[in-house]
């Protein structure tokens, strides 16, 4: 099983290599959403307070940036989430194109075990949306010190602890779209349908998350419905972490149990829906 | 099932969606090391039946037995001893030749310093060492296909199924994929089962082909058994003379199934065309009648679909008469510089 989960594996690094558009393309997505998206949509809550006190500068920055100092620093925490899940997106698509020429119907054919097949484009799957959200960290940051830009600004120190709760919440995310995403190239058979099927769980999940929100210009409704939404689990964690805890009703544990939950319950479905189509005879 | 066959199907029967019947209760044997042809237009149920055979799909009903081992039970089993070269390209254009063997060497559960070196030995054989490192999607089609062939026996498979392999290769790639092919046969003995519309190929290089038509077996049988059961081949003689008449000479001759007589020319129906040639040109001579001219003409195998089927071959599908003719003497010509 090892030796096969290998060699696919290389094979779809090796693609992924060849393809130096869809890396631009992957690096440019993220690099105008916090160029220009994160700096043209700089909300300022501030402004509008008349001299005001350091306590009405923190409840306004508690109220609307949940304890992050700026909207930039509290949307470069969201966009992680968000490119996780963009990013995401093609690795089904991936699969169809395979079936389309044969390479699916190849690899099929060789007694390569289900679960090197899967678990090969999964990993190349998500180590790509993993690699882009440290991008976007590190970009963010370094934007922090370019003067005339936005930036991050984080205000805690990381903990060993809070960096790996970090890094345990942006793989769980991708490797949770990623499966699901596998799931529906592997269950599908037309770039058409896949992407409208995609779309279909793609958008509603992004808009209802406070990934790229300000939390105090939400309604009421749609903060109660982001708690529970995976995308906005993993920014918590985030946030959390980057910029401290006391807005935040449950400490970064919690809400990586909830996104640990989620992906238990989705990769669970998602795996028993292809089991099925990956079976040995169809 | 009992028996010694590399392949054994035994009433095959495959339905999609309940509906479409594919495969109708499809029996034949494949002998081990022959080059075996299942042979039908488009639509037939060649690749439903191939697919079936390889691992690929359930059958409806009905059994089938790849080198000893029973399909449906242990499928698996069946894809390690099996290769399979698919109708559709599925060289991975965006890796190179080398890279492309080595995952499949990979997928084989073969170890990397291992596959590297099968890898090696195939680039070698199929003639691709120069373009060993060269992504695959810079390949002529004629490469295409050798790359994908030295893909299907990279782990040495003792069953090759091949997929309608020459499809939309020009002449001369047809003919180097069948030297290959025979000589792969020849040095290892592996059994070969090609499906193919190219009555042709069927004839030239299969010893023996099943014929397959709306899902069921028409005949199975060498082409030469095939032709024979047609009544033979016809042989036309000429003569010195009208007269005196020798068609009671002749048709003494055995295996002589019919003979029409125009003028000084007879039309001779036989088993075996060559053999009753001398055995003719004698008799007459005795009974005082010279023989001018003599042909033999043995029936094609589109005579023998046409036979089988009640219905004509759809010719469109198969190459032109230059087509063959150059791709014939290409093999012809590379199998007299070898000897």
């Amino acid at each position: 099983m090892l030796t096969e989960l290998v060699a696919l594996t290389r094979r779809e690094f090796l693609k992924l290599a060849r393809n130096p558009q869809a890396i631009f393309t992957s690096l440019l997505f993220p690099l105008v959403y916090l160029l220009l998206f994160g700096n043209g949509f700089n909300l300022n809550p501030l402004a509008e307070l008349q001299n005001p006190t350091q306590a009405q500068i923190s409840a306004a920055l508690d109220f609307y940036f949940r304890g992050a100092p700026n909207y930039y620093s509290y949307f470069s925490a969201g966009m992680v989430g968000f490119v996780v899940v963009t990013s995401t997106l093609f690795i089904g698509a991936n699969v169809i194109f395979d079936k389309l020429f044969g390479i699916f119907k190849r690899t099929r054919g060789t007694p390569a075990p289900s679960a090197a097949v899967f678990g090969s484009r999964l990993i190349a799957g998500a180590a790509q949306p993993i690699a882009l959200a440290f991008l976007v960290l590190g970009l963010a940051l370094l934007f922090a010190h370019i003067p005339g830009l936005n930036g991050l600004h984080v205000t805690q120190s990381i903990t060993p602890l809070g960096a790996g709760e970090v890094l345990a919440a942006i793989v769980l995310l991708a490797l949770m779209f990623a499966t699901l995403f596998l799931t529906f190239g592997i269950l599908l058979d037309v770039p058409q349908t896949y992407f409208a099927a995609v779309n279909l769980l793609n958008l509603p999940v992004l808009l209802t998350s406070d990934a790229l929100y300000p939390w105090g210009t939400m309604p009421g409704w749609l903060q109660t419905i982001s708690q529970y939404n995976p995308i906005s689990l993993c920014v918590n964690v985030l946030r959390e972490t980057f910029f401290g805890s006391a807005v935040y009703p449950y400490p970064p544990a919690i809400y990586l149990g909830g996104l640990l939950a989620w992906a238990a319950v989705l990769i669970g479905i998602a795996l028993l829906l292809v089991r099925r189509a990956l079976r040995p005879l169809e | 099932m009992s028996g010694e066959g590399a392949i054994i199907a035994e009433e095959l029967v495959k339905v999609y969606g309940g509906k479409v019947r594919a495969v109708e209760g499809v029996s034949f044997t494949v002998r081990p090391g022959e080059i075996f042809g299942f042979l039908g237009p488009n639509g037939a149920g060649k690749t439903t039946t191939v697919t079936m055979l390889a691992a690929g799909l359930r059958p409806t009903s009905g059994q089938a037995i790849v080198d000893g081992v029973e399909v449906s039970r242990d499928p698996e089993e069946v894809k390690r001893r099996i290769g399979v070269i698919f109708q559709e390209g599925t060289a991975d254009g965006d890796l190179t030749g080398r890279e492309n063997l080595e995952v499949a060497a990979g997928c084989y559960g073969m170890s990397r310093s291992d596959g590297k070196e099968r890898a090696t030995e195939l680039i070698d054989k199929m003639q691709l060492t120069d373009a060993a490192d060269r992504y695959a999607k810079t390949y002529s089609g004629g490469m295409r296909r050798r790359l994908e062939l030295a893909v299907g026996l990279i782990h040495r498979p003792r069953v090759l199924f091949l997929d309608e392999p020459t499809l939309g290769l020009d002449p001369q790639g047809r003919a180097g994929f069948w030297e290959f092919i025979l000589s792969l046969r020849k040095e290892t003995g592996m059994t070969v089962f090609v499906t193919t519309h190219y009555l042709d190929e069927a004839d030239g290089m299969c010893e023996r082909i099943a014929i397959i038509d709306h899902g069921r077996i028409a005949a199975t049988g060498s082409p030469a058994e095939l032709k024979d059961k047609l009544g033979g081949d016809v042989v036309t003689i000429r003569t010195s003379g009208p007269t005196p008449d020798v068609t009671p000479v002749l048709q003494a001759i055995r295996g002589v199934s019919s003979i029409t007589k125009k003028d000084d020319t007879y039309r001779v129906k036989c088993m075996q065309g060559e053999t009753f040639v001398p055995l003719a040109v004698e008799a007459a001579s005795k009974a005082g009648v010279g023989v001018t001219g003599v042909s033999v003409k043995r029936p094609s195998l589109d005579e023998v679909f046409l036979e089988f089927t009640g219905r004509e071959y759809r010719g469109e599908e198969g190459p032109t008469e230059t087509d063959k003719a150059v791709m014939m003497g290409h093999i012809r010509q590379n199998l007299r510089g070898r000897r």
